[in-house]
């Protein structure tokens, strides 16, 4: 790594560190337009020579040390992987695209029943291939969320602060997603969405341990449900909401997550059986997850390079996959979701 | 301004003294709009991360007026980028003896002498920068990592702090203005 950004010593030790054991190379790239999250452009998803980190321009102190941190450990994981046995992510297939649209299709109606108001046929296309894409993106991302998080808040104590700050952001801002939405998509799948996030938070808040990450601290829908007495929670009408419904799913979500993660030793010596082991316990979680939210038949496991050949037949695939549930009512025009908007 | 009196000696000579102030304003202006154009055509390849073709903006600036403080510390900061940090250093000499109070060109003062691993001085010149501008976050992060190079650990987590709450409020503004849009 070569840079002539100044970096705090942990971040460069750990960088080294991340370099040597995967014999690889790092660079370190700021961007005003670049996602919050940053970004890890890595040798052992896309074919290119080096990896790059990729943070926005303004964060420029600990807030980039953290992203570093936290994009190290992910191509500590991938690259394990990689070497010891093959890095696999979650893609998806044409068969498994119609699975998913249609099991969502299914649910859509089941809640469209009781709707006064019913959804535009239109939209409601629009927000299968929506729905079936975000799941993909989420169970990607999501259950790598914690490890890397626990695995960063254990190795480099100095930017502990700088983790939660960024961390309650982060958990706001993935509450929010979905929200304008709430009244739209099937509860099944808003519930889930915030269960998944919930877990996430609140194992979080448990590991840094950090009582303001716990979701009914930081986040506001959410904040009722602290402190419930059972009897409360029996009688009362919002444990028909979708929030209150979320908790729920949420809290068993969190026991599946800590059931897996119990097994990782959070302070071992760095080694590529040691980022291995935790790559394979993320897979085991994350087909978990999968199994749990009944979605088992929407994603296959496979190389990078699949699931970037199946986002760019992403298109063709709903389109069949809508021809087969509507018939003729589909016509290549209407299936695009390219929008994003609902 | 010396040398536009010098290109004006010879109306001088024989004119009317209000006619030739008159063209020395002009075109004074005229100059110093371009600097100001020049600048900020450098400061948007530098934003794009041509910090080549930035410096050249700079130095065309810098050959119209070598008494502009801005242009140095600018020149200064394309210079790190390139990993020119010795000239970086001469750079930001120049712009602070220009204007003694320039803050960011203290800050990337700092920022050159960590990159050369000069702490010490990189820590003077972050002290002195914050002096002049306590709210740079840049400042406090390069102050705290040369303190933590030093060994100075409890100085260097009380500079990591400050730069980490003024980040905080920076980001939270980053948000708010991407909400706006």
């Amino acid at each position: 790594m070569k840079t002539e950004m100044p970096l705090s010593k942990p971040i460069r030790l750990f960088i080294k560190q991340t370099e040597d054991l995967l014999d690889t190379e790092i660079s370190l790239l700021r961007n005003p337009e670049a996602d919050p999250n940053g970004t890890l452009v890595d040798i052992y998803t896309y074919n290119i020579e080096k990896n790059i980190i990729i943070f926005p321009a303004h964060y420029m102190g600990l807030l980039k040390d953290f992203i570093i941190a936290k994009h190290c450990v992910n191509l500590l994981i991938k690259g394990a992987a990689a070497k010891k046995s093959q890095y696999l992510v979650c893609s998806f297939t044409g068969d498994s695209v119609y699975r998913g649209i249609h099991q969502i299709y299914i649910d859509a109606l089941k809640d469209e029943a009781k709707k006064d108001k019913k959804l535009p046929v239109q939209k409601l296309i629009q927000m299968l291939n929506i729905l079936f894409t975000d799941f993909n993106d989420d169970i990607n991302e999501l259950p790598w969320n914690p490890i890397t998080n626990a695995r960063v808040y254990h190795q480099m104590p100095k930017i502990r602060k700088t983790q939660l700050y960024y961390l309650m952001k982060e958990g706001k801002m993935d509450m929010d997603e979905m929200m304008a939405y709430e009244d739209v998509i099937p509860r099944r799948y808003f519930v889930l969405n915030k269960a998944m996030f919930y877990a996430r938070d609140q194992y979080l808040a448990k590991t840094l341990p950090a009582d303001e990450l716990m979701p009914v601290v930081n986040i506001p829908q959410m904040k009722k449900f602290n402190h419930l007495e059972v009897k409360e929670m029996l009688t009362t009408r919002w444990t028909h909401t979708s929030w209150y419904q979320s908790k729920i799913f949420g809290d068993t979500m969190l026991e599946i997550m800590e059931k897996y993660l119990q097994k990782i030793d959070w302070n071992a010596e760095p080694s590529i059986d040691y980022f291995h082991d935790i790559y394979q316990i993320g897979v085991h979680m994350t087909n978990h997850f999968i199994s749990y939210m009944s979605m088992k038949d929407w994603f296959v496991w496979e190389p990078p390079k699949h699931l970037q050949e199946a986002q760019e037949k992403k298109a063709e695939y709903e389109f069949k996959a809508l021809k087969k549930i509507f018939g003729d009512l589909i016509e290549e025009s209407s299936t695009d979701s390219s929008g994003g908007k609902l | 301004m010396a040398t536009l009196l010098r290109n004006h000696r010879q109306i001088v000579v024989g004119e009317n003294y209000d006619r030739v102030k008159y063209e020395i304003r002009k075109e004074a202006s005229m100059t110093t709009n371009e600097v100001v154009g020049l600048l900020k055509k450098g400061r948007a390849s530098a934003g794009r991360t041509k910090f080549k073709e930035a410096i050249v903006y700079y130095e065309k600036a810098l050959s119209l007026d070598p008494n502009n403080p801005e242009a140095w510390y600018l020149r200064a900061a394309a210079f790190i980028e390139t990993g020119r940090n010795a000239e970086a250093l001469n750079d930001c000499a120049r712009a602070i003896v220009l204007n003694q109070n320039y803050a960011d060109a203290w800050s990337k003062k700092g920022h050159a002498l960590y990159n050369l691993e000069r702490f010490e001085e990189a820590v003077f010149a972050c002290t002195r920068a914050l002096a002049l501008n306590g709210n740079d976050a840049s400042a406090w992060y390069i102050k705290g990592v040369c303190l933590d190079e030093l060994g100075r650990n409890d100085e260097a987590q009380e500079a990591y702090g400050k730069s980490l709450e003024l980040e905080i409020i920076l980001d939270m503004e980053a948000e708010k203005k991407k909400v706006g849009k």
